[in-house]
């Protein structure tokens, strides 16, 4: 009994004197450095698919995002500039912690607003190589975090789910920048430790005084693609209202903001 | 030259067994390099229009060959949507998923498609049909509902009638396709219960038929030879003599396909039959020799005089008989098929491998066998010594002749009738073809495909591509467009040739219906092209994001329709195609746009009607080589055309039966043909050369008769009797092509036999001399006959240029008209050459 107590605490302080930090911590802080730097944000982002034929599209948005709470609730409001049939479409997305987000969708050609139900966090985003959650983030309560050491003045994060049933992967990996936190890259393998799908920053800035990625790359085994995303005219703590993210201007949106 | 080589195989028979053991060794040991292809779209070159065309297709719009799982359920009252049977379905499914060689992403099943739906007020949700097994009874019936809701499932996932469903897996090569099915099998058999499990599908059809194919070809092969063996045993009650042929069979085949092999060709459905046309061709020469050895041995009692006394007698026919039959197959060669070439070529081959053995190999083989084994051998050649079979076949041997003689001119009018009656059978043929009825009725491939396709919408996918001319239209979310498709597939539903029929149009249709939340108003394509881009793009945010680039590409510019066929018939194909055709010349699409055809179904069409047609076109393209080479042989083109007689009877009644029968004119029935036409000339040969001789020696047509119905009629008697014989057994095999290769021989021989003893003589009783007459001078010194022979030759221009070359119909009219005068006229004058006279008396009076 006292041999397996000491197991567990070896094994539980071993890793914390290894390194100075714990892995949540670490996934903590790199969660707020990657998704919630300012109080609000924005940014035009053009995407590139690049589907298994080779083929490649094109998309043009503007993302707008205003935080709750650092760690907390976000508002996204997502506005479609190309392809020029899909012009003035809005996703909006209200992003909870620990439930569903809430999704709105507004087609402008048929004036329509509706909701949708997200049930599925890790479905694609709009046909890119991306899913919803590595635009938004994940929670990291979701995971069990387990620092297994550095590679390049960045630590190794193996980050296993505490419910299967609701991802398309067994683990990942997950390495993060040691001096700003920023998630380099991140290896989603299935239960035969094979890789099938990954997301890489590809360049970061520091742009208003935070690390920001401004080009990232998704790539799907399975599906045999990749999506490009580039960032640009990034600002942060724009100072942009609360009401901007409600049904309302759906419909209307808001000049100030997406031009 | 080659008739002093068969007295050095008299004299040293044991070098010659020396080189067939290395030949053979030589074969045997290329065969384990051999390479099979059971992959039917390799009967078109990997550059045909169409396969290009239908990889293109399939690489752009990602489609897939499929194997289809189908899952009956009648016992339960819901069906197959009950709890356990749907539980039992994920589970599969699962399975499947890990199954090499299946591209899992693609998979078709409940379990792994997205369905877009209304959840609450105002709220559409994206959602797996299935996301996990139900639990209850309502969470079953939910998803039969949904998937009868949905254009992608409709028909085909779900029955209509609740009793069947089915998973589609995709497969990455056609020739993987068996191994998958066995590996669902197993997985099926895991979950045993009220549930029927049916595997179906075009690849899986057509690679099972390789499958099945060798293990037929081990089975029906040497059953054929143990029959032939037995026979020959009867007929001549000696095993150390049968031996010989039986020999020279198993050595021609090895060497042939040991050639195949060694020169790397795939050994593919067509060839694989190789065995089994080479057997009865190297048989029948060998029985030649033996019947005639066994009919003469008596009278020298030396084996030596005897052998070479018969291979003399018979060198002449032999070599023709041989030269004929490849003359036949070779003139595959020019089918545009690759595997009928490589076959044609091939038999052809074997076919001269067969003829050297029978030269060479049964002399030495004779030679080689002790004198004590031949001492009760062979019939006294005063018909003294009679058994019982022997008494039988004189028998009837001399009602034939009596009949074919005496009352000759009944047995031509009855001829006349019968050609008549057989042509009006001919007309009445059904050119169709289906890989799946290449198995028995009661196979399993067969018996899933019926049941399948009577639950489902159709397991035949073609597909129809529609492409904007200008490269810069996305017609594929223009309303206009979506409209048309959408009427051109409710037409091509009505027509009831088609089982379903899907595009972008259903889906933009189910987003839109569903985004207004399920107002029936809104089951339609939406009014601008906006409305349609923006509905497709939110089916980018499900899990299944790339589905819709099954149906069309990204920048919009093509599309594809599935189209749901219950029977892969061509015909059945072909009056889909045409009433697309139809259909479009009446509405014309609202954009300038172009289409074709793609999927294995269609493809199988291009291919069967290249091999029909071609077919044809050889078949008559070697009927005139054969007819030319008659021509050599006998120096005489009525005695040409009267050897081409019993040839063309034969191949107008077997033919007529099929007409009659109604089976219909398919693959196999088409590469018979060259068989047909070179056995069945083989018995005239052998009939009119002998009868030629005789005459020669007794001077009356009466007693050449009664010889003739002696040795040479007792061996075309056994030669069909044993060859048609001992095919029989393929009657009953489970691959319908093998029973068709056994109805044929049946009919070759027995039409062909008949046709040479009843029809011959009778046509040579009408007018004796002129034809049995001796021709020592040239064609071109009997007008007529140098007339007749001009004619052939215009014919033969005719049909060459109408093959090989572009010209028009007048043209070739023109061209064949004017190489018959010509010829005829030179005819005229080449009669009157002074060389033509000297002598004139003894040549032809």
């Amino acid at each position: 009994m006292l041999k397996k107590t000491l197991a567990v605490l070896a094994a539980i302080l071993i890793p914390v004197t290894a390194s100075a930090m714990t892995a949540d911590e670490i996934v903590n802080k790199a969660n707020l450095a990657s998704y919630y730097a300012g109080k609000s944000g924005r940014s035009d982002v053009k995407m590139t698919i690049t589907d298994s034929r080779g083929r490649t599209r094109n998309r043009e948005f503007r993302i707008l995002r205003l935080n709750e709470s650092p760690g907390g609730e976000q508002k996204y409001y997502v506005y479609f500039k190309k392809p020029a049939d899909v012009a003035k479409m809005v996703y909006m997305v209200w992003k909870h912690v620990g439930t569903d987000d809430d999704r709105w969708l507004y087609m402008p050609a048929l004036d329509l607003v509706k909701r949708i139900a997200a049930k599925d966090k890790r479905s694609a985003f709009v046909g890119s190589h991306f899913v919803y959650e590595d635009v938004s983030g994940r929670a990291p309560s979701a995971d069990k975090h387990e620092l297994v050491g550095e590679e390049n003045n960045a630590y190794k994060i193996i980050n296993t789910p505490l419910d299967k049933d609701e991802v398309d992967f067994a683990t990942y990996t997950v390495w993060i920048d040691k001096n700003n936190f920023m998630p380099l890259k991140a290896e989603y393998l299935d239960e035969n430790g094979e890789l099938i799908r990954s997301v890489e920053a590809l360049e970061i800035k520091d742009i208003n005084g935070y690390p920001t990625v401004t080009k990232s790359l998704a790539k799907d085994v399975k599906r045999n693609g990749q999506t490009t995303m580039d960032f640009e005219n990034v600002e942060y703590d724009i100072g942009i209202d609360d009401n901007v993210f409600t049904e309302r201007y759906l419909r209307r949106a808001p000049a100030k903001w997406i031009r | 030259m080659l008739r002093k080589w068969i007295e050095v195989a008299a004299n040293r028979p044991k070098t010659i067994m020396l080189v067939c053991a290395i030949a053979v060794l030589a074969a045997v040991f290329q065969f384990p390099r051999i390479k099979v292809d059971t992959d039917p779209e390799n009967m078109l070159s990997p550059k045909a229009p169409v396969r290009v065309f239908h990889n293109k297709v399939k690489k752009e719009f990602a489609l897939y060959d499929f194997i289809v799982l189908g899952i009956v359920n009648t016992k339960n009252p819901d069906g197959v949507f009950n709890v356990d049977t749907l539980g039992k379905v994920y589970a599969i499914t699962e399975k499947i998923k890990k199954i090499d060689g299946v591209i899992d992403t693609d998979i078709i099943s409940p379990s792994t498609k997205d369905n877009i739906i209304q959840e609450g007020l105002g709220t559409i949700s994206f959602d797996w049909f299935m996301p996990e097994p139900p639990k209850t009874k309502e969470q079953a019936l939910a998803i039969r509902d949904a998937g009868k809701e949905h254009p992608m499932f409709a028909g085909s996932i779900v029955s209509e009638d609740d009793l069947a469903l089915s998973i589609f897996v995709p497969i990455q090569r056609k020739d993987i396709s068996y191994t998958v099915a066995q590996k669902i099998r197993q997985i099926t058999d895991e979950f045993p219960g009220d549930e029927q499990y049916y595997i179906t599908g075009q690849p899986v059809a057509q690679d099972q038929f390789g499958v099945e194919m060798f293990k037929q070809m081990a089975i029906s092969a040497p059953l054929a030879g143990l029959v032939i063996f037995i026979l020959m045993w009867v007929f001549f009650k000696s095993i150390t003599l049968i031996i010989a042929p039986m020999v020279v069979a198993v050595i021609t085949v090895l060497i042939t396909m040991g050639l195949l092999i060694g020169f790397g060709f795939p050994v593919h459905i067509m060839s694989s039959m190789i065995p089994i046309f080479l057997m009865p061709i190297s048989v029948l020469d060998s029985v030649h020799i033996l019947s005639e050895f066994f009919d003469t041995f008596k009278k020298y009692n030396n084996r030596k005089d005897a052998i070479l006394a018969v291979t003399n007698e018979l060198f002449t026919p032999m070599l023709y008989t041989s030269l004929t039959s490849m003359a036949g197959f070779v003139s595959l060669a020019f089918a545009p098929i690759p595997p009928v070439q490589v076959f044609g070529v091939f038999v052809a081959t074997g076919v001269a491998v067969a003829w050297l053995l029978t030269m060479l190999f049964i002399p030495a083989y004779i030679m080689l066998m002790s004198e004590k084994s031949l001492e009760n051998f062979g019939s006294d050649h005063n018909h003294q010594q009679q058994n019982d079979t022997k008494g039988i076949i004189n028998h009837v041997l001399n009602l034939t002749r009596r009949v074919s003689v005496g009352a000759h001119k009944l047995v031509l009018t009855l001829t006349l009738i019968l050609v008549g009656v057989s042509v009006y059978g001919i007309s009445l043929i059904n050119v169709n073809d289906n890989p799946v009825r290449w198995f028995g009725y009661k196979h399993p491939i067969r018996v899933a495909d019926r049941i399948l396709n009577n639950h489902f919408a159709g397991t035949y996918t073609a597909y129809y591509v529609i492409e904007a001319k200008d490269k810069n239209n996305a017609i594929f979310i223009e309303p206009e467009m979506l409209r048309w498709i959408e009427k051109l597939q409710k037409n091509l539903l009505e027509s009831g040739t088609v089982g379903k029929v899907t595009s972008v149009a259903d889906i933009v249709k189910k987003v839109y219906y569903e985004l207004m939340e399920g107002d029936k108003t809104y089951k339609v394509i939406p009014d601008t092209r906006q409305a349609v881009a923006q509905c497709l793009i939110q089916l980018e945010n499900s899990n299944t994001p790339d589905d819709i680039w099954h149906m069309t590409i990204p920048d919009y510019t093509k599309g594809v329709l599935w189209v749901q066929l219950k029977s892969g018939d061509n015909q059945d194909m072909e009056k889909v195609r045409q009433f697309v055709d139809n259909y479009t010349k009446q509405h014309p699409a609202p954009f300038d746009v172009s289409t074709g055809w793609a999927g294995l179904t269609f493809i199988n069409v291009v291919w069967q009607n290249e091999m029909v047609v071609g077919m044809l076109k050889n078949f008559l393209g070697s009927f005139i080589i054969v007819l030319f080479m008659m021509l050599f042989l006998f120096r005489s083109p009525i005695k040409a055309l009267i050897s081409m007689v019993p040839l063309s009877v034969t191949i107008v009644f077997i033919y007529s039966l099929l007409g009659f029968v109604g089976k219909d004119y398919d693959m196999p029935v088409a590469v018979l043909s060259a068989l047909t036409l070179g056995l069945s000339v083989d018995f005239a040969i052998h009939f009119i050369q002998r009868a030629i001789e005789l005459n020669d020696e007794y001077n009356s047509w009466t007693k050449t008769a009664i010889e003739m119905f002696h040795g040479p009629g007792r061996a075309i008697l056994r030669n069909a009797l044993v060859v048609a014989i001992g095919f029989l057994p393929l009657l009953a095999a489970p691959l319908v092509p093998y029973q068709t290769v056994g109805f044929f021989m049946l009919g070759i021989m027995f039409v062909s036999g008949i046709g040479t003893l009843f029809i011959l003589p009778a046509i040579i009783t009408v007018n004796p001399k002129a034809i049995l007459a001796h021709t020592d001078k040239g064609i071109g010194c009997k007008c007529s006959h140098c007339v007749l022979t001009s004619l052939f030759v215009g014919g033969a221009a005719a049909y060459v240029l109408n093959e090989f070359t572009a010209a028009g119909w007048n043209t070739i009219t023109t061209v064949s008209v004017a190489t018959v005068v010509i010829l005829g006229t030179s005819c005229f004058f080449a009669s009157k050459r002074k060389s033509c006279f000297s002598n004139k008396n003894k040549g032809d009076q």
